[in-house]
């Protein structure tokens, strides 16, 4: 009982901060571009337009829903939730931070259950800790390529139909880089759990961004690939394409396609986070308690999501010739030296 | 014909990180620079001597309008935007307009009205805000249009200093 109701809050706090980061990234992305083209950016709702992700999700409910004529509705139903519930399911095995120990709270006669004793126990601050999480997560993210391709098909409409097609085979592409870089990271842990690949850089000299460079290198471009964003994001592609697969898309479909492409974005900033720079480890403070290694975690990531922003305002989009071209030429060959070096050295036994 | 010679690329250009790191240090440096937007409802649109605004009738110190509804700027109009009818006044001056109404929806600030006039009734003023919930009340009448000289007095001004310097360098005189 005691466990279960630790893991509903946990689960609460952990989905509610995902769905409020996911808000603010939208009003980030919107204040960032505008202070790189000398702007100001929204600033009308509530203080520096704090309130805005929330003006546009009331506009966003309030909108008339259009399906167009020929579409197959069930699919084009069923295709924002496809592509918005992986990106959030994946957030559930991403360490926050270390141990937490809740202290006693005392007996409480709870409704249903009877007197229960809460508190006392010792948890840690992610939904679930399984051994394969690199696993679970690599797979469930690439299932929201799904979304996109029948939100694509389902519009009957040859942008939208372009701009699917465009993201499968993009993402299909680069998920193999994004694989790949990540196995070497496994093979120098030894281990699939994400727990454990951040715990073992508990130092800023174990981090792996200087023991994997490359291996960051290509995880970074191939997580932009990933998430649709610039420079790599032919799935929108808005000179070309008009939208993209959600083109004809409008209120609160459209929407949930977005949550679920910066809830994705979140989620891999946060694997950037894990994966490369130590986790939830604050530097100089190998056992800091957790609630410093939180905010260590968010700042890190935080980082990570203005990258994402950063970049899209900085570099133009590629040609769809040179992505594949890079990807399947470069970026893939990379990967697999890189990795074929690491299992080397762990066979050697370099570290 | 024109053939365009691309120039080959070494190992580091081709690399492209470089250039990238230097494209994002730029834009990083934006960030900081001075934002150069304008918050218009309360930082209103700078306004000079030879701001043209909507046009305005001056009006006199005795109250009457400077205007004898001669109908210059009705038929210098471009736009038809001005009605004028005349009437007969028992003041010094013996006309002044009884409706004198221009569409700001049609008016499109030329300022023909203002060098029209042979009486300096009509400037540009420097009102240039214009919003309303009907076309009805975008036609102005004589009440909405009328000025005192202290409100125009900055166009009236530049006007006269421009009429001199044509009289000035005229070969007639």
């Amino acid at each position: 009982m005691n466990e279960t109701l630790v893991t509903l809050l946990k689960i609460l706090l952990i989905y509610g901060g995902l769905i409020n980061v996911a808000a603010l990234m939208t009003l980030a992305e919107r204040k960032v571009s505008a202070w790189i083209q000398f702007r100001i950016g929204p600033n009308r709702v509530g203080p520096w337009g704090l309130l805005q992700p929330l003006a546009d999700g009331v506009k966003f409910i309030f909108k008339e829903e259009v399906v167009p004529e020929g579409a197959n509705k069930f699919l084009f139903r069923i295709a924002p939730m496809l592509a918005a519930i992986p990106a959030m399911l994946t957030v559930a095995v991403i360490p926050f931070a270390g141990e937490i120990r809740i202290p006693e709270l005392g007996t409480f006669d709870l409704p249903f259950f009877g007197p229960t004793e809460l508190g006392g126990i010792t948890t840690t601050l992610s939904i679930t800790d399984l051994d394969i999480s690199v696993l679970f997560i690599l797979a469930v993210s690439g299932l929201s390529i799904y979304g996109i391709i029948l939100g694509g098909w389902a519009s009957n409409s040859k942008y939208s139909l372009l701009g699917s097609l465009r993201a499968s085979a993009q993402m299909i592409s680069y998920e193999l880089t994004l694989m790949l870089s990540l196995l070497s990271i496994v093979v120098m842990t030894g281990s699939l759990d994400l727990r454990e690949i951040a715990l073992a850089q508990g130092t800023i000299g174990q981090w792996h961004i200087w023991t994997q460079p490359l291996a960051f290198v290509l995880f970074v471009i191939a997580t932009f690939a990933e998430t649709n964003r610039h420079p790599f994001d032919f799935a929108e592609c808005e000179p070309e394409l008009v939208g993209g697969f959600h083109t004809e898309y409008s209120s609160m479909k459209f929407a949930l396609f977005f949550l679920g492409e910066y809830c994705a974005m979140t989620v891999m900033a946060c694997l950037t986070t894990t994966f490369f720079i130590g986790g939830f480890s604050v530097p100089f403070w190998p056992d800091a308690p957790w609630f410093v290694q939180l905010p260590a975690f968010m700042v890190k990531t935080a980082f990570f999501l203005f990258l994402f922003i950063w970049v899209r305002w900085t570099l133009p989009r590629f040609r769809f010739d040179q992505l594949m071209g890079l990807s399947w030429k470069w970026f893939l060959n990379l990967a697999l030296a890189n990795l074929f070096l690491t299992g080397l050295a762990s066979a050697l036994g370099w570290f | 014909m024109v053939i365009v010679k691309r120039k080959e690329l070494n190992w580091y250009e081709r690399l492209y990180l470089p250039e990238i790191f230097r494209a994002l240090s730029l834009t990083f440096r934006n960030m900081f620079k001075k934002n150069i937007t304008r918050q218009y409802p309360e930082e209103p649109l700078p306004k000079t001597a030879v701001t043209r605004g909507q046009p305005r009738l001056l009006e006199l110190e005795e109250g009457s309008l400077a205007c004898v509804s001669c109908g210059l700027c009705e038929a210098a109009c471009p736009a038809y935007a001005i009605t004028i009818d005349g009437a007969e006044t028992e003041n010094f001056i013996e006309r002044e307009p009884k409706r004198f109404e221009i569409d700001m929806l049609r008016c499109i600030l030329c300022g023909f009205c203002e060098e029209a006039c042979p009486k300096d009734a009509i400037f540009m003023s420097d009102e240039l805000e214009l919003a309303g919930f009907t076309r009805q009340g975008q036609v102005f009448g004589i009440d909405k249009l009328r000025r005192p000289r202290a409100a125009l007095q900055k166009r009236i001004d530049y006007v006269y200093r421009i009429n001199d310097r044509w009289r000035n360098s005229s070969s007639t005189q």
